[in-house]
């Protein structure tokens, strides 16, 4: 593909004015799209009802009614739409940003409404001067907000993309700020109308009152009129600490649950379009490969196909994140279209690293191990404080690939023009699918336009890889005809998805003669090279070593890595809640205990490196109150035990945490049949949850990910390939496996924790591998479960 | 080739290959998108609908199985999010990215049909499609909720 020319199909390339649908229906179509109706979606009557919180195509719409910011507008009838920026993928961002913009606007929370903010107006307009700065002094102030990775999210809506939950750490500041805004230009708006002072105002419920004057009125009645009242000075902003929460902190109900149990929300693979084409890709299934030859003959005549397009693997397409070549067939139906892909005679060229497997990058791995790395940490004379140990441990964890693995398979629908872009698709990153679609087809940013639905889940920074910008490349090849490409099953945890990397992690302890670490080294190989992923929760532990060494290994390899729920911190957390474990039992200790006192150890006054960590005496109370509610000690059946693990998901280059406790009850028969039966959780709750039954969800739902990652799942290569690309040989815990019993607490304290969309997942997989050692005496060392015998007794 | 399909009480004419799976005959022929496409094979059920109320996954069935029998699929299990399978789910806030949430609430309503009081070991058996987001604490609860919301 060239970089300024459209790639041309293979087959029906009819000239425009001929195409299926009349080029100027389709425009006023397009254009219908900003304004409130799509031709050819089929809407059930409840759709239709104002009373619906949540549109079921929540993407936006331009204004109809009074805008006081770009996050809100107002109707006559008080109704107050919302705007949301980032995408919603199950994590409650539909109702939680919501909440946090309402409980500034003192709006009436039964009227609001959200929907989709626009990343084409985030190109256009710049990010209002009042959201710049970030209030207070970082998360120790109720008044502040954690640090945040704002820079160069100098749009209108700042941050889109939805990763490292850092959803409410990185936006709550200015969606408070938002309602703010618009709260003190209403207030403003009635004043002057009334020709009071604004502090003599009260505005509750959407209704503002003025008590001596006994004058009343109501937002949508002034909200033209703020419309066009500035603030004298928008940076006096002020924003509510938790203390004065009324609305943020309370249980509320997802918005977009009411459309999620009739099946009218919107999914990118649920758009449908005048006019639309479908489309079935496939890539080389080696990573880096790419197509030799097709022959598009033997399947031209098929029912319904209309062209065949190249899907090549050149600078422009590895720019915009393709992880291979490969081809995609373009029908009248998707079932056509996939029925003729299968029957397309397709040689591949795979590429240099054909020959790759599991076992021979499971060597690589462990001879980077062994061989120099890059230190992360050196704290005290680990060699000598070795040589004076009275007992020596040491052990070898690894975990496989493991792809993001979310219901939705990767899919968008694109019509490309000769002038503009219009993508209709789920992504956890709208404002990067539009650069690179820009880039793609050459068309302007300012022109193109993601017009967001709901995700069928995400897990990972870039959802479900090139998913957008392939079915850019196919729609570019067939402009002026919108397309919807959809990946089947195999294609999307094949050579669709990102990977969690495989890696090796050795570790070597001294122990003094009572058992305590007076030296630990870890060495740690991995190709997890984002940012700190693979150091994150190794580089300092909360257990006070004098003598410690962290040192990081890259061996290389071709599969795509990516982050995926749980980051670093989940790999990361396994191997040090289970090393430690295995220290407690080399010491003859309780491993709750054994814990207790290690991070007892650690200075009051953290200090840089280890003993590093700020929150010493919050680990504490978690894991007490862990312990405390599963009541651990206590007896269980023969066959029962209880495992522990604490994490807090800490990051060496930022301040912040989530800690969570937990402990798992586990039944292994002897015959090696595991049961979960019963989970409790101690999460840190900060200053305030902003949405806490939205955080329970996101737990219970992060038991059973970390269950999965314990039990089943891994991707092994072979050929350098996939081989588990579907739900028969990558299994996912149903019903039957999920606890009966999960016990959430929330322990509240003094600074904003990271988020809440992942943290409690590090501890799972070495809470269950603890307690399956207390039971069967097996200590492994390496997950899924499913590769081990669990038999004892 | 056209055939004819009786679904959610309406009798639909469609143009397609007999074989194709019924999925998506609902979904792009008639254009019920509430039906969901999680793996092709059978095993992940979010492609779950009712064939004469008996739960099926429809990704795996050719659409000319069903001529003659009666669908339902989650757009007609009622008109306005008001079944008692639906309030639960509403009740208990159980969807999360909701992907496979069509699919859980009919096979919770085709379950109710056989067992209008499971038992959690009932619902152990019978419910067996995947949730990535893993909301099964709830399904369950709102599964117990459904049952006594039918009286």
């Amino acid at each position: 593909m060239s970089e300024k020319k459209p790639q041309q199909p293979e087959g029906k390339t009819a000239p425009e004015n001929t195409t299926d649908m009349d080029r100027r229906e389709f425009l006023a179509t397009t254009a219908a799209v900003g304004g409130a109706v799509v031709l050819g979606f089929w809407l059930p009557p409840s759709a239709e009802a104002a009373s619906v919180p949540v549109a079921a195509q929540p993407w936006y719409r331009e204004a109809m009614v009074p805008e006081i910011n770009a996050w809100i507008t107002i109707a006559p009838d008080d109704t107050v739409t919302i705007r949301v920026g980032q995408t919603e993928l199950g994590t409650g961002v539909f109702t939680v940003n919501p909440m946090m913009v309402a409980e500034e606007l003192q709006c009436d929370w039964k009227k609001v409404r959200a929907e989709y903010a626009s990343a084409n107006r985030d190109v256009k307009e710049k990010a209002p001067e009042w959201t710049l700065k970030v209030p207070g002094s970082g998360e120790t102030d109720p008044g502040g907000a954690a640090p945040v990775e704002l820079s160069g999210a100098n749009g209108v809506y700042r941050r889109m993309i939805i990763h490292s939950s850092g959803n409410v750490r990185e936006s709550r500041y200015y969606l408070q700020q938002a309602g703010a805004e618009a709260r003190e230009r209403l207030l403003l708006a009635a004043a002057t109308e009334w020709g009071v002072p604004v502090s003599e105002l009260v505005a509750k419920d959407s209704v503002i009152t003025h008590a001596r004057s006994k004058r009343r009125t109501t937002y949508g009645a002034i909200a033209a009129k703020a419309a066009r009242t500035p603030l004298p000075d928008p940076s006096k902003i002020k924003i509510k600490t938790p203390d004065k929460y009324t609305l943020l902190g309370t249980e509320q109900k997802s918005l977009d649950v009411p459309l999620k149990v009739t099946g009218e929300a919107v999914y990118g693979i649920d758009v449908r379009l005048p006019g639309m084409l479908y489309a079935a890709a496939r890539a080389c299934p080696v990573w880096g490969g790419d197509i030799k030859t097709y022959d598009f003959d033997r399947i031209k005549n098929m029912p319904g196909v209309h062209s065949v397009v190249r899907l090549p693997f050149d600078a422009l397409t590895k720019s915009v994140g393709f992880l291979c070549g490969g081809v995609a067939v373009v029908a009248d139906s998707w079932w056509r279209a996939k029925t003729a892909l299968d029957a397309l005679p397709i040689e591949w060229d795979y590429g240099p690293s054909a020959s790759v497997n599991s076992a021979s990058l499971y060597e690589d791995h462990m001879a980077a191990a062994k061989g120099p790395g890059e230190a992360k940490t050196n704290e005290g004379n680990v060699d000598v404080a070795m040589s004076r140990a009275a007992k020596m441990v040491e052990a070898v964890y690894s975990v496989p690939f493991s792809p993001r693995a979310r219901m939705e398979p990767g899919n968008a629908t694109v019509l490309v023009t000769d002038s503009r872009v219009d993508i209709w698709s789920g992504d956890q990153d709208p404002q990067g699918l539009l650069r690179r679609a820009a880039k793609l087809t050459s068309i302007a940013p300012e022109n193109v336009h993601i017009h967001s639905t709901f995700q069928g889940g995400g897990y990972g920074s870039n959802g479900n890889g090139p998913q957008g910008e392939q079915a850019v490349a196919v729609a570019n090849a067939v402009r002026g005809r919108p397309v919807k490409m959809l990946w089947t099953r195999e294609e999307d945890w094949g050579t669709g998805t990102k990977y969690r990397p495989m890696s090796v992690c050795l570790f070597k302890a001294g122990l003094d003669a009572e058992g305590w670490p007076i030296a630990i080294e870890v060495r740690h190989s991995t190709t997890w090279n984002l940012g700190d992923m693979g150091h994150r929760g190794l580089s300092a532990p909360p257990y006070f070593v004098p003598n410690y060494r962290l040192t990081l290994h890259a061996p290389k390899t071709h599969v795509p890595i990516g982050t995926r729920r749980g980051t670093g911190a989940a790999p990361n957390g396994f191997y040090m809640e289970s090393f430690i474990d295995e220290l407690a039992n080399a010491a003859g200790k309780d491993p709750y205990l054994y814990r207790r006192e290690l991070i007892a150890r650690n200075p009051a006054e953290p200090k840089l490196g280890i003993g590093g960590f700020a929150h010493r005496d919050d680990f504490l109370k978690a894991l007490d109150m862990a312990a405390r509610m599963s009541g651990w000690g206590t007896p269980l059946p023969e066959g029962w035990a209880r495992g522990i693990a604490i994490d807090d998901r800490r990051r060496p280059t930022r301040t912040t945490s989530t800690i969570c406790a937990q402990v798992h009850t586990v039944e292994v028969t002897k015959r090696g049949q595991l049961k979960l039966h019963r989970v409790d959780v101690v999460f840190e709750q900060g200053f305030a949850l902003m949405n806490p039954l939205s955080v329970r969800k996101q737990i219970e739902g992060q038991i059973a990910w970390g269950y999965d990652d314990t039990m089943y799942q891994a991707t092994t290569l072979q050929d350098g390939r996939a081989v588990e690309r579907n739900f028969d040989k990558f299994p996912v815990s149903r019903m039957n496996e999920y606890p009966k019993q999960v016990n959430i607490a929330f322990l509240k304290t003094n600074r904003w924790i990271t988020g809440a969309g992942e943290e409690a997942i590090p501890q799972v997989p070495p809470a269950i591998l603890n307690a399956v050692f207390k039971i069967t005496g097996k200590r492994f060392r390496s997950i899924p479960l499913k590769n081990h015998d669990l038999t004892w007794g | 080739m056209a055939f004819a399909l009786l679904v959610n009480g309406v009798q639909y004419s469609v143009d397609a290959e007999p074989d194709t799976p019924l999925l998506w005959v609902l979904r792009d022929s008639i254009g019920l998108t509430g039906t969901k496409y999680g793996c092709g094979i059978g095993q992940c059920g979010a492609c779950t609908v009712l064939i004469d109320g008996m739960a099926v996954r429809s990704c795996f069935l050719q659409a000319s199985r069903a001529i003659g029998r009666k669908v339902t699929t989650i757009e007609g299990l009622s008109a306005d999010g008001s079944h008692p399978v639906q309030l639960a789910w509403k009740e208990f806030d159980v969807p999360q990215c909701g992907y496979c949430q069509s699919g859980q609430i009919l096979a919770a309503v085709a379950l109710l049909e056989k067992q209008a009081n499971p038992s959690d070991a009932d619902i152990d058996a019978q419910m067996t499609n995947a949730c990535r987001c893993g909301t099964y604490h709830r399904i369950r609860q709102a599964i117990h909720r459904a049952a006594a919301l039918r009286g």
